[in-house]
């Protein structure tokens, strides 16, 4: 197995710029069906009830994966084209890259099971 | 560059916003990170918040509840206008990188401050006056 100095230099990062830009499209699709079902329309937003009715059907769960998966790759994506944007020592960078893939791992764990909970 | 390694990053960070000269696009290239980096510390905050559903719906509501009140609606105002501009810019990126925006990327940005402004100030009305 070769071994590499950066994780970051596993690969161009081609594929993450190309990413970065179709996640965001797809976000910024469902942040408008997300602004007028949680803003516009509070009611239907913010009660237990009107959650509790969507999260029990399979397209809305689909919709919320979606979001929260796409959201949270989208985010910390950026966040690592930030810090590649400067030089450090390599274990500094590689402690951030593990570290960002944790953060990702849990959040998006604990946003999933608040989904499939219901 | 071995000097480069040892200064702090976050120092070196300043400074290079600091001392980089700043043209149009410069602009949009700082508050399209510093808004996204805001909005990722946000999503994990909203993942949290929305564990409330865990605990049945008397704790859910009464979470929604405090949300409604003056501190939680400014931040939702606040929170507005970095989407806002994310989102906008984000759309002049794409246009910039798959289409024909860089002929036009200055041009575009124009657009992105002026409904980005109107769209936060419709933002304010909706949140607070409505």
């Amino acid at each position: 197995m070769k071994t590499y100095k950066f994780f970051g230099s596993r690969s161009s990062g081609a594929k993450n710029w190309y990413m970065q830009r179709i996640s965001g499209i797809i976000l910024v699709l469902v942040l408008i069906g997300h602004y007028v079902l949680m803003h516009a329309t509070p009611d239907s937003g913010h009660t237990y009830k009107a959650v509790m009715e969507r999260l029990h059907s399979p397209f809305w769960k689909g919709i919320d994966l979606t979001f929260v998966t796409l959201g949270l790759w989208h985010g910390l994506n950026g966040t690592w084209n930030v810090f590649r944007d400067y030089t450090m020592k390599p274990w500094l960078i590689n402690l951030i890259y593990i570290l960002l893939i944790l953060l990702g791992l849990t959040f998006w764990f604990i946003g999933i099971n608040t989904i499939l909970s219901f | 560059m071995a000097n480069l390694t040892t200064s702090s990053f976050f120092s070196r960070w300043v400074e290079v916003l600091i001392n980089y000269r700043k043209h149009t696009g410069s602009w949009a290239w700082i508050l399209h990170r510093i808004t996204g980096l805001g909005l990722t510390i946000y999503i994990m905050m909203h993942i949290i918040a929305l564990t409330g559903l865990l605990k049945g719906e008397g704790a859910f509501n009464a979470e929604m509840a405090m949300f409604k009140s003056p501190f939680f609606l400014f931040g939702e105002w606040l929170l507005g206008a970095l989407v806002m501009f994310h989102a906008l810019n984000g759309i002049r990126i794409a246009l910039i990188d798959f289409g024909n925006g860089a002929r036009f990327h200055k041009e575009i940005l124009v657009f992105v401050y002026l409904i980005g402004v109107l769209m936060t100030a419709g933002m304010a009305y909706l949140i607070f006056l409505h």
